[in-house]
């Protein structure tokens, strides 16, 4: 049963545990088709074991809907087929393989559209075209994310998670990868979903903001609202 | 003295072929699979029983021995080691009970005498003072080809690309969309299909018998440690050193002693260079 205006990501009272510990408490929130949604939160609020929950890589409960269909317990592989593509943090690139065989990897689901996404992927990142044979372990921090990221598109995926794209990135590289991230809403209609500790690129990029603290969300709404929350200011911007 | 060098480089190649499979499966699935000896002596005894039993073709020979090379590795996986996934000890120690049983089923079939074998192909090669037997210049030939087409396979396919993925990154690979699963199987299969080709040639080589699964197990095992676990070339590179060092050992020292130097020179690496000579872990 599809509703009218039904947002492509709906998560509901979400938790997920390591072992018996549980890090997610009752997450809830929706992610609009077309929009990019921000969580910002400090280190080990608990971003990552979110995007992993989505994509089926931990233990949760709760509801988690895909364009209105449960994912919740299903095999990440089919979670991906159904469009959700992952940065993860780290990248989680395979580094004995060039970059090209990178990007490949990531159409593994899509075949035939292989040549064409490595174009669109090269056209957004011009920088990986002329390192094709490099092997991504020898890599630079912003040449691995723009690999992970491209990986990540090569199955065109409605919905994109990404996970901290600016850690430990100057900020000229941080400023590529937020314009790439733009471009990918804006010209190839992606959803985004993405983490970051580093607030002033989530409330730059993103239309929607949630604030994670220790597995709960503390505060949501849009980035025009919270940039001027007090509670905000205090936790993240010293004042 | 070419003689022995030539005698070397022939073995060497039946000795990558022996080892191949055993290292992809500790490359892509981070287990040891201790029964992998047995495709080796399936693939000898099951040729021996379509050519020399049976009387088939040769041909039929081989597809009879690959395709149960192909069929253990994949039941291997499929009962045994996919439910132990995640404990590499239990799966070492499971496959070499596997190899044990085996052993005594093959004992119980085919009695506990070593069988000839006839060489796949008639004939010594004989040029200035250089004897080599036909059989194992065929040997060296078909293992070359069929590790070409292994790398290549590997490299340039989209499910090369997909095992080699799970064998450097499993998250990364699996949030591609790739079931590590399904390529872990693959795998297994591919282990089987290279384990008993080697094994015909290997069968021919030596003799047939049921613990003839031991030697090419330490070899692989070698090949593994001394190698750096995993990547294709890097067993290349050390299937020649062991077998030239076995040639040499078999023709200046003693032909007793060859299998010894090999498990001395694991222990010496192991010790001195635990993580290998190439010390990669990937495909
Ligand atoms: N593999 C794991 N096993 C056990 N506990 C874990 C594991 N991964 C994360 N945790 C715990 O779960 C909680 C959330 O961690 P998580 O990595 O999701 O936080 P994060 O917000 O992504 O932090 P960071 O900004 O450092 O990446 C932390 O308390 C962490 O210790
Ligand atoms: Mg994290």
């Amino acid at each position: 049963m599809k509703r009218q205006s039904m947002a492509l990501l709906e998560i509901e009272n979400l938790e997920a545990f390591y072992g018996r510990a549980r890090s997610l408490h009752g997450i809830g929130l929706e992610v609009e088709a077309g929009s990019i949604v921000g969580i910002i939160g400090p280190n080990g609020a608990g971003k990552s074991t979110l995007l992993d929950s989505i994509l089926g890589l931990t233990k949760a409960k709760g509801d988690i809907r895909f364009d209105g269909t449960s994912i919740v317990g299903l095999p990440s592989t089919k979670i991906v087929r159904m469009g959700i593509g992952y940065a993860p943090e780290r990248g989680h690139l395979f580094p004995f393989m060039g970059v090209r065989d990178n990007l490949l990897v990531g159409a593994h689901t899509v075949p035939k559209d292989a040549e064409k996404n490595l174009a669109t992927v090269y056209g957004l990142f011009p920088a990986l075209k002329s390192r094709e044979r490099q092997e991504t372990g020898t890599q630079s921090g912003g040449e691995r994310q723009m690999v992970s990221l491209g990986r990540a598109l090569m199955s065109r995926p409605r919905l994109l998670i990404v996970d901290e794209p600016t850690i430990g990135l100057a900020p000229k590289i941080c400023g590529d990868i937020a314009s790439a991230l733009r471009r990918m809403n804006q010209e190839l209609g992606m959803t985004i979903l993405l983490t970051e500790q580093n607030v002033n690129f989530a409330m730059h990029l993103a239309n929607d903001i949630h604030v994670l603290e220790t597995g709960e969300i503390r505060l949501s709404g849009s980035a025009g609202e919270l940039r001027d929350d007090p509670q905000l200011r205090e936790a993240y911007f010293g004042n | 003295m070419i003689n022995v060098l030539i005698q070397g480089l022939a073995l060497s190649g039946l000795y990558a072929l022996l080892a191949v499979g055993f290292t992809m499966i500790f490359s892509v699935g981070r287990v040891l699979n201790l029964a992998y000896g047995v495709y080796i002596m399936l693939g000898g005894y099951m040729y021996y029983t379509a050519v020399q039993v049976l009387g088939l073709p040769k041909i039929g020979g081989f597809a009879f021995a690959i395709a149960s090379g192909i069929a253990f590795g994949v039941l291997t996986y499929t009962i045994l080691v996919r439910r132990l996934e995640d404990n590499p000890v239990a799966v070492e120690i499971a496959t070499l009970i596997l190899a044990v049983v085996m052993q005594s089923l093959i004992i119980l079939i085919y009695r506990p005498v070593s069988k000839s074998m006839w060489p796949v192909v008639q004939g010594v090669f004989r040029y200035e003072g250089v004897f080599v037997t036909y059989n194992l210049l065929v040997a060296m030939v078909v293992s070359w080809v069929a590790l070409a087409g292994l790398l290549l396979f590997v490299r340039y396919t989209r499910y090369g690309r997909a095992i080699q993925a799970v064998s450097m990154d499993r998250k990364g690979a699996v949030i591609s969309g790739i079931d590590p699963r399904q390529m872990n199987l693959a795998t297994w299969a591919i282990s089987g299909a290279l384990g008993a080709l080697a094994g015909v040639f290997f069968a021919t080589y030596t003799q047939l018998n049921p613990s003839m699964w031991v030697g090419p197990l330490i070899v692989a095992v070698a090949v593994v440690v001394v190698g750096g676990i995993g990547s294709i070339i890097g067993s290349l590179i050390v299937a020649h050193i062991i077998g030239f060092m076995e040639t040499f050992t078999t023709a200046l020292i003693a032909a007793e002693l060859r299998g010894v130097f090999t498990m001395i020179l694991i222990i010496v690496v192991l010790v001195v260079a635990p993580k290998g000579l190439f010390g990669r872990s990937e495909l």
